[in-house]
C-alpha cells in the first residue's frame, strides 16, 4: 500500500496512455457490435469514367431508377484512352460480400441516390495515416479504401481488386430500397 | 555495539551539521538491507562521454549507410550480421563494460549503439519474413519487442539509460499500436488524432518527469519535463485550431494551462517549464491577435498590442526565474 502511495504520480502516468489505447479500442470496436448498417447499395467498380471517359458511358440514377449514359469521347482516336469495361456489384452489408450483377438485373432495383442511406450510413473514402516514429502526422485520404460510416460506426467495405495499388474506381449508384 | 537509539541520535547530529546527506542514509541503508537500488549517473556529462556517445551515434550510420548503399546486393544473413547481429554484440559489450565502474560510460556508448541498431535488425527480419516492416502493425511489433527488451535490462540492471531507452520505445510502441488499430477507417480526424496523441505523451512524460525527481533517476527529469511540457502545450495550441475552424474549447481552456505551467514551474523548479509556458505565451498571445483582432482593430494596432503583452510576457518570466528558480 506504502509502496502504491510513494509511487502515484508513475501510475497515473503509465495509466493514461493505456487508458488512451482502451478507449481508442473501445471508440472502434464498441459501436460495431451494437449498430449495424440494413441497406444494401449497387455500385460500379472498374470505370475511370469521372476522370478519363474509359468506359464511354456513365451510370446515374433517374425516378429510382439506374440509367446509363454516354459520355461524350474525344474525336482524335490518339487521345481515346483505352476502353475499360466497368461492372456493376450489389454490396450486401450484412454478410459484407459484393455480388456481381447485370445491367439487365440491376435495372430492376428500385434505388435511393442519396448519400445517406435512410438508416444513416454513408459510402465515404479511407484516411490515411503515414509516418514512422516519432512522425506519425501523414494524413490524407485512402483512394483505395471504402468504408460504410455512421452512428460513430466505421465498417470496411470488402472491394474487388481491380489491380491498382493506389486507386479504387468504385463509384457509389444508389441504396437499394 | 551502539544501541539503535545511538545510532538515530549521532545520525540527526551529522545532518544538523550537515556532514550527512539523506541519499547517503538512504543508500547505506538499502545496501545493508539489500535492496537493489538504480545505478545512476550523478555527474553530468564530460566531453569524453560525449564523444562516446557520438561515436555510437556515428557507428550506428555506418552500419545504415552500408545497408542503404546495398540493399539489394547484400544476402539476407550478411544484413542480419550487420544489424541484429551487431547489435546484439554491442549490448553484450555494453553490459561487460558496465560491470566495471572505470569503463561503465563506454558501456552506456555501447548501449546507445545497440539501442539503434537493434530496430534495423528487426526490421530486416520482418521485411524478410515477408511482412511489410514499414507497416503500423510491425512496427508495433518491432517497437513492442524493444520495449519488452529494454524494461526487462532495467529490472535487471537497474541503469537509469534502460529507463529512456524503454520511454523512447515505450512511446514509439503507443504511437504505432494506436496507428494499426485505426488503420485506414475514417474514425477519427488523422491530425486532430496525432495531437491528441502526442498531448497524452506529454502529460505521460511529465508526471514520469515528477515521479522520478524524487528519487534515483531524478537525473531524467529535466528531459522528460522539457519534452513532456513542449508536447503538451504544442498540442494543445494546435487543437485550438484557426478560425472558422476553431475548437473553442481549447482555445479557451489554453490561457489557464500556460498559466498553470508558470504555476507548476515555480512549484517543481523546473526552468524548461518557465521557458516553454513564456513562450507558449507569446505563441498564443500572436495567434489570438491575428485570429480574432486584426480584422476590427487593424493589424498594426494589433501588432502593437500583441507585442506590448509578449513584453510583459518575458518580464514576468524573467522576474520568476530571479525570484524562485535561481539558486
Amino acid at each position: 500500500m506504502q509502496t502504491l502511495k510513494k509511487n502515484t504520480t508513475l501510475i497515473i502516468g503509465i495509466s493514461i496512455p493505456i487508458l488512451m489505447i482502451l478507449f481508442v479500442a473501445g471508440s472502434i470496436y464498441l459501436p460495431g457490435l451494437f449498430i449495424k448498417p440494413q441497406v444494401d447499395f449497387l455500385y460500379v467498380n472498374g470505370d475511370d469514367n469521372y476522370y478519363y471517359y474509359n468506359s464511354g458511358y456513365q451510370y446515374t440514377v433517374v425516378n429510382d431508377k439506374i440509367t446509363k449514359n454516354d459520355v461524350k469521347q474525344p474525336a482524335d482516336p490518339s487521345l481515346k484512352p483505352p476502353q475499360v469495361e466497368p461492372k456493376l456489384y450489389i454490396y450486401d452489408v450484412t454478410e459484407n460480400v459484393s455480388r456481381e450483377i447485370s445491367l439487365e438485373e440491376a435495372k430492376k432495383l428500385d434505388l435511393n441516390s442519396s448519400t445517406i442511406s435512410p438508416d444513416g450510413f454513408e459510402v465515404v473514402y479511407g484516411s490515411r495515416n503515414d509516418g514512422g516514429f516519432p512522425f506519425f502526422w501523414g494524413g490524407g485520404t485512402d483512394y483505395n479504401a471504402r468504408y460504410l460510416k455512421g452512428h460513430n460506426v466505421s465498417r470496411k467495405v470488402n472491394l474487388p481488386t481491380t489491380g491498382s495499388p493506389y486507386y479504387s474506381g468504385m463509384h457509389f449508384i444508389g441504396w437499394i430500397k | 555495539m551502539s544501541t539503535k537509539e545511538e545510532v538515530i541520535q549521532y545520525i540527526k547530529n551529522l545532518a544538523e551539521q550537515k556532514i550527512l546527506t539523506k541519499m547517503e542514509v538512504n543508500s547505506a541503508y538499502d545496501a545493508g538491507s539489500g535492496i537493489q537500488t538504480d545505478v545512476v549517473l550523478s555527474k553530468k556529462l564530460g566531453i569524453s562521454e560525449i564523444l562516446y556517445y557520438i561515436g555510437g551515434a556515428v557507428v550506428f550510420l555506418g552500419i545504415a549507410i552500408l545497408l542503404a548503399q546495398n540493399w539489394s546486393t547484400l544476402g539476407f544473413v550478411t544484413k542480419l550480421l550487420a544489424t541484429l547481429g551487431a547489435g546484439i554484440a554491442a549490448y553484450f559489450v555494453g553490459v561487460l563494460f558496465s560491470r566495471d565502474e572505470r569503463t561503465e560510460n563506454v558501456g552506456s556508448a555501447f548501449y546507445l549503439i545497440s539501442a539503434l541498431v537493434i530496430p534495423m535488425g528487426l526490421y530486416v527480419v520482418f521485411n524478410n519474413a515477408g511482412y511489410d516492416a514499414g507497416s503500423y502493425g510491425s512496427q508495433s511489433l518491432i517497437s513492442g519487442i524493444l520495449f519488452a527488451m529494454y524494461i526487462s535490462s532495467y529490472f535487471v540492471f537497474r541503469k537509469n539509460i534502460f529507463t529512456l531507452f524503454s520511454i523512447i520505445f515505450g512511446t514509439w510502441l503507443f504511437f504505432s499500436l494506436t496507428s494499426a488499430m485505426v488503420g485506414s477507417g475514417p474514425y477519427f480526424d488523422a491530425g486532430r488524432f496525432y495531437e491528441y496523441r502526442i498531448l497524452v505523451a506529454g502529460l505521460t512524460y511529465i508526471l514520469l518527469g515528477h515521479a522520478f525527481s524524487k528519487n534515483a533517476r531524478s537525473a531524467l527529469s529535466g528531459f522528460l519535463y522539457s519534452f513532456g511540457i513542449l508536447s503538451f502545450l504544442g498540442s494543445a495550441l494546435a487543437l485550438g485550431g484557426w478560425e472558422p475552424n476553431q475548437n473553442v474549447f481549447w482555445e479557451l481552456i489554453y490561457p489557464g494551462l500556460i498559466f498553470g505551467t508558470l504555476f507548476l514551474s515555480v512549484y517543481i523548479k523546473s526552468k524548461s517549464f518557465l521557458t516553454w509556458g513564456t513562450l507558449f505565451l507569446m505563441a498564443y498571445i500572436l495567434k489570438i491577435t491575428s485570429e480574432y483582432f486584426s480584422g476590427g482593430l487593424g493589424w498594426p494596432l494589433a501588432l502593437v498590442i500583441a507585442g506590448l503583452a509578449m513584453i510583459g510576457a518575458g518580464y514576468m518570466s524573467i522576474s520568476l526565474k530571479k525570484k524562485y528558480l535561481t539558486a
